[in-house]
Parts: C-alpha cells; structure tokens; sequence
C-alpha cells in the first residue's frame, strides 16, 4: 500500500550528502579568504559539532517517557489564506505536559524551522525531565507561522515578529487543556529563536499578559542580518552562485550514493544506507561547511517565497496571477535556490517594510534587527540567560563580547558546539535548567 | 454502503477545518531509548561508512570489466527535472491525499496505535506473511532465487510455527523480510519508470510502480489464499493492511509546512527509484537515459 513505498529519505540528509561533495566543485583546495572570513568565530571542530550534534555519549541523561500532543490552533489575526498554502492555514505546536501544577517552559525553534526539530526533541526531554510543561513553538520565519500567525506575512523583522510570537503564544496558552496548571512562564529558544525568546520577554515585560519569568537564549545571534549575511557568503564561497552550482553538487551526489549502492548488494535504499553514505563522504571543513549553508538556502528559499507572496513584491510570483494549486513550482524553486538571503532584504523585505514605515531607512531596518534594541534589558534584568559557544560560526568577536559585556555572568561560552551544536550534552542540560531554576550563577562554597 | 462512506468522507474532509482548535495525541517520545539506540548505531554505522566507502575504492579500481560495470560519473546523473506530464492532475491528487489522509488515514492510525503492542505487532506481522507469496512469484521472476527461497522458507516457518504468520519466527532465525513486488520485476526486465505518478490515497508513483502495485494486488485476488481476497472479509482486510501500514510510517503531510514539498517528494522518489535500479543493473553499464530527457523518462 501507500505507505510501504512512501518510505522517505530524510531530506536534510541528503542535503548534507549533497554538500559533501562541494569541495571538489572548487578546484583549488586552499581555503578561499571568503569561506574563512565568512565562518563566524568557528573552526573545524565547530562545523563539524553544527553538522552532527552532540554525540550520543555526551548527551545528558534523558527521560525514559515523553508524552506529547499536536495542538493545531486557528488565530483571528490570520491574513487570508494564499490558495496555494492551503495546509499551513493553522498553527501547529507541541505540548507535553505534567500531570501536576508545574512550571511551563516555552520554546522557539531556530530559523525556519517547525517546532519538533531534533534539537527541540532534546531540549522537550531535558525540560519535561526536570518537570516542566513543555510547549514547543515554530520559528515566526517558519512557513507554517508565517501563514497561520503573522500579521504582515513578511518575516524576518525582530519586533514584529515577536509581537506575533507573543499574540500566539498568549492564544494557545489560553486555550490550553484545563488539566495543564500552570505555575509559571519561562521561555528559551535556539539560534533566531534565542533572539525572538528575549524580545517576547521584552514585550511581556510592558504587557504583563503572560508574566514570563526567566529567559535562555541558546546561541542566539546579535545582528539577524550579519549572522544571514555570514551563511550567503559562506553558501557563495562553498558551493558558488547561482543554481547552476547546485546541480552539479547533485549530480556528484547521485553518481556517488549509486555508486557505493551498486557496491553495497542491499535490495533497497533505505535511510540507514544514506546516512553511512554521508557520514562517509562529509569530511573536510569546506564540506561540513556547504552543508550548513545549503541547509540554511533551503530555509531561505520558503521564506522568500511565501514573503514575496504576501507583499506581492512580484520579484518571484506575479501578484496579479499568484500561482494555483495546479501550478508547477519547480522552477520558481529553482530561481530562488539560487537567491540570497541580502535579496530577501532587499527586494521583498525593505520595500514592505518602507513603506508601512515612512520614517525608516534600510538602514534604520538593519539596526532594528540588532539585540541591542533591548541592550538595557538584557543588562539591567537578572533574568535573561545565554548559552553559546566559543566556535560558534553566526557570531564574531565583537558581537561576542557585547554579549559577554552586557549580560555579565548570565552569559556562558562553551569550548565547543559551534552553532547549537552543544545542545543535549550533560554541561549545557544542566547549565540550562540552574539557569531556569535561577540558581545562577552558582554560587562558589 | 458506497453512500455512507462517501457522507463520512464527505463530512471528515469538510469538517476537520471548522474548528478553532484541536488537540491530538501523538506517540509517546522515548528519548532515553531513542539516545542509546543512537549510541548504538554509531559505531555500527561507522563500520558500514567505512566497508561501503572500501567497497566503493574497489569498484573504481576494478580491471575485470567483465565482472563489474564502470562507476557512474556525475555526467550519468538524471537532470534535476524529473518526468511529469500529468502534473496538473498529480497536484490536485496529492492534495486530496494530503486531506485524505488527516481526516482519516491519520486519525484511523493513531486509534490504532493504542490497540496493545503485540496485537498490532500481530497484525504487522500477517500482512507481511502474506506478502511472501507475491515475494516470492517476484523473486523468481526476477531471476533472484537466493531471496525467493528464502521468502518460501520464511512462508513455511511462519505459517505454521508462526501460527498463521501472527509471528515472525522466521526474523529469529536469521531469516529476515526483504519484500519485492511486481514494480520492482518491470525494473528488473529494464522498463524505465516512466511518467510521475500520483496515485489516490497510495501517493507517490511512476507509471511503472504503479502497474506493478495493480499487479501485486491482481496476484493476490488470483491466488486468493483462504479466500482472503475475495471472500466477505477481503475489504476489512484492505483497510486493516492500510491501516498498518499507515501506523508505521513516520510520514506527516506538509509537517515542513514547504510550498514546495511536491517537488521534494517527487524529486526525492524518483532519485531513489532510479538509484535503486542502479543496484538491480549493478553489472551493465549506468543507465543513461536520452542526453536531455527529465529523469524517468
């Protein structure tokens, strides 16, 4: 029946196969000046933890049993929905919650991701372990969110997409099952969601709506655009430009998965197969690399779509013809793979958002988009927490030391992890949750 | 009978988007399990990257050309486009799939999945028992006699240690499933997948695949084993097979929440068709289709 030739190949597995072979496109095996500048404060060691995670050895010690529920929520403020996004007209979030009165911890997803990413599956465990309720919520640049709980259908913005995060989150815990008690409001979020968790606090903390408690940004990034800017260059320098670059990164893919499954006399390709065929072939810097930046240009590529839909900039779709549920997208999907994140900004995201804003500048935009919008927050409130990491690859230096500057000892720097890749191993677990219990910093006997 | 279902159908698809909010449990997660299986496989899979990346050195350095066939090369790779004519009817195909299957197929599923672990393993089990025949038939015609004496020795067993195939004895033994059908056959005779193929309620296809699903199910309903298939159960058993198979999936429609998950999938099931034809033509050289055509074709 269906299901038994639906079995799937993970798709970001296969992306990561994809970009295994992208450092044979360049022929010059020296690192290129813009691969290096572009990678942020990380190493080889960073790349690889952002690739791969924590190793299952490291990881903390995690519950035997999680419940979980899907809640699909319909938001009043939805703008109508395109035909051709049919599906993503509710919210889609995950509880999983005590059978007692319990705290309950908010998480964000990283950019445009759902809210039941791998990475939020470790953090719902730790979190359920320790006796939270666990709510996990999409990224607001998520295509899903975009569609269902934005109000301008153009993400990316900091405030705004933070003041949507905030509408929904106070509608969902509203609307929360009446045997969930809750005691109290934390929030966390990885990567872009680390940002978005403090300025929802931010807002809380005018608005009182929800009361939220205590924060932890886990590898949050400074500036939104920099950080976007560091993975179009590093996509730039690793795999090369336009869509032509793409293809043929496929095609190596292809010849070499056929290959080694031609050698492997199994009698079907399937998920174990693809995953020892990655791991395999990704192995020097530049390919940990390019799979991180096809990772994220695939992410981008939603985004921009559905944005361009909804501000009916007419830079992909023709808003007087949008396309229809009959419609191939294929090579609309092509056009933008090859698109970067800076014509996002400024052919969809600036025009939008100038003109709804006659004071701003492009400018004025990139600056909004900075965490330094809330810097007396996050200095003068003991309640908001970092977590990162010394290689971690969206951040430099200096964006490094602010941090560090302003959130003093609530900010901790791991040796290792590179982008979220620490996430899950016993250090950070439990860094995390004193954190939330506000037990830290810990204090020295 | 047609009109009831079609009226629960009716209200199941139309219903399902007038609420404001709704709540469905999910399976169980099971971090701590899910970890060490992880730890695990690791070193497991770090062997198999290692002996397939060997195996991979020894092809490209073969000298008996007789023995095996030259690597593929980048240039032998089907374009990115992918063979689909029947787009327009495919798309509004996948859609109702989409909606079909969160109105029934999924909510039919997770009821299921609370019946007791050994009931459902049971099921699973009887089903794939069955499929042995059709395996079997395949088998020898593909001319692959190891696996369908094989799938005749698991047959054996598990009909009858295995009380009508209610358990797999025959896994124990060494004995694994490795089921095969008519779609892989026609790969097997050369036949190219030929034109995308979105299929109701199954989903993605080719035009090849899905002649070879029709005659899997045509050798079932001929050899009609204790009148399964044409006797008063054989409806109950298409929807308790779909059923099952549907419960062990970890599939979501749109759970990427992607405009452009049509693509992907097509994309993704193409690839892996083709690759997998790669493997049945291990021994001749890479299948290359006309210089320009979409893959598939």
């Amino acid at each position: 029946m269906m299901s038994a030739r639906l079995k799937l190949i993970p798709f970001a597995l296969v992306l990561a196969a994809a970009t295994a072979f992208s450092a044979q496109l360049n022929d010059t095996p020296p690192p290129q000046p813009a691969f290096v500048s572009a990678i942020g404060l990380s190493d080889s060691a960073g790349l690889r933890a952002t690739v791969f995670g924590t190793p299952p050895q490291d990881m903390a010690a995690l519950p035997a049993k999680v419940p979980l529920s899907e809640i699909n929520i319909e938001l009043p403020w939805r703008r109508p929905v395109p035909e051709i996004l049919w599906f993503d007209g509710k919210l889609r979030v995950w509880i999983s919650a005590q059978n007692k009165p319990a705290p309950l911890a908010v998480v964000i997803s990283g950019t445009g991701s759902d809210g039941n990413t791998k990475t939020i599956s470790v953090l719902r465990a730790a979190l359920y372990g320790a006796g939270y309720h666990v709510l996990t919520m999409p990224s607001p640049t998520f295509p899903g969110f975009i569609v269902s709980a934005s109000s301008t259908g153009v993400a990316g913005d900091l405030m705004q997409d933070g003041n949507d995060l905030y509408a929904a989150m106070r509608e969902i815990i509203a609307h929360l099952p009446r045997k969930v008690r809750v005691t109290d409001i934390d929030v966390l979020g990885y990567s872009l969601g680390g940002a978005n968790a403090a300025i929802v606090k931010s807002i809380d903390s005018t608005e009182h709506k929800l009361k939220i408690h205590r924060v932890v940004m886990i590898n949050p990034p400074v500036s939104l655009f920099s950080s976007v800017g560091r993975l179009d260059t590093l996509f730039a320098a690793t795999i090369g430009p336009g869509d032509r670059a793409v293809e043929l990164l496929y095609r190596r893919l292809y010849a070499q998965i056929a290959n080694l499954y031609r050698a492997s006399d199994r009698l079907e390709l399937d998920e174990n197969f693809l995953y020892s065929a990655a791991a395999a072939t990704l192995k020097s810097d530049a390919e940990f690399a390019a799979a991180i930046a096809m990772t994220f240009r695939l992410q981008l590529v939603d985004m921009f779509f559905v944005g361009d839909l909804y501000a009916k900039t007419g830079v992909i779709t023709d808003p007087a013809h949008p396309p229809k549920v009959g419609d191939s997208l294929e090579d609309i999907q092509r056009d933008l793979r090859a698109k970067p994140f800076a014509d996002y900004f400024a052919r969809v995201f600036a025009p939008y958002y100038l003109k709804r804003r006659p004071d701003a500048t492009s400018a004025s935009l990139i600056a909004a988009n900075r965490l330094d919008i809330i810097t007396d927050a996050l200095r003068d409130d003991g309640d908001y927490y970092a977590q990162t990491s010394s290689n971690e690859l969206i951040i430099n230096k200096r964006e490094l030391t602010w941090l560090q500057d302003t959130l003093g000892s609530r900010i901790i720097v791991y040796d290792h992890g590179g982008h979220v890749g620490e996430v899950g191993d016993r250090r950070q677990v439990a860094d995390m949750l004193d954190m939330l219990a506000g037990h830290w910093p810990r204090s020295t006997p | 009978m047609r009109a009831v279902l079609a009226g629960v159908l009716a209200l199941a698809l139309g219903g399902c988007a007038s609420q404001v909010i709704s709540i469905r449990t999910v399976p169980d997660q099971t971090p701590a399990a899910d970890n060490a299986a992880a730890a695990a496989n690791a070193a497991a899979v770090n062997a198999a990257a290692f002996s397939e990346a060997v195996a991979a050195d020894a092809i490209s350095s073969a000298t008996d050309a007789q023995e095996t066939a030259p690597p593929l090369t980048p240039a032998d790779a089907p374009p990115m486009y992918t063979y689909d004519p029947w787009e327009r009817l495919n798309r509004f195909t996948y859609r109702f799939n989409a909606r079909f299957d969160e109105a029934i197929f999924l909510p039919a599923a997770d009821t299921y999945r609370r019946a007791p672990r050994p009931i459902r393993a049971g099921v699973h089990n009887f089903f794939g028992n069955l499929a042995e025949v059709d395996s079997i038939i395949n088998y020898t015609l593909q001319w692959r006699l190891k696996y369908g004496l094989r799938s005749l020795e698991r047959l054996a067993i598990n009909s009858t240690i295995g009380i009508a195939g209610l358990f797999d004895v025959a896994a124990k033994l060494k004995l694994p499933g490795t089921p095969t059908g008519f779609a892989t056959t026609l790969a097997k005779w050369g036949m190219h997948p030929g034109p995308y193929l979105v299929i109701p309620l199954l989903g993605p296809s080719t035009l090849r695949d899905g002649v070879g699903y029709l005659a899997d199910y045509g050798a079932g309903y001929g050899i009609n084993i204790a009148n399964l298939y044409r006797g008063n159960v054989s409806w109950g058993l298409l929807v308790a097979n779909g059923i099952d198979q549907r419960a062990n999936i970890n599939f979501r429609y749109y759970s990427g929440g992607s405009p452009f998950e049509y693509e992907t999938i097509r994309f993704l099931y193409v690839r892996r068709r083709l690759i997998e034809d790669e493997g049945l033509h291990s021994k001749e050289p890479a299948r290359k289709a006309a210089a320009d055509a979409p893959a598939g074709k």
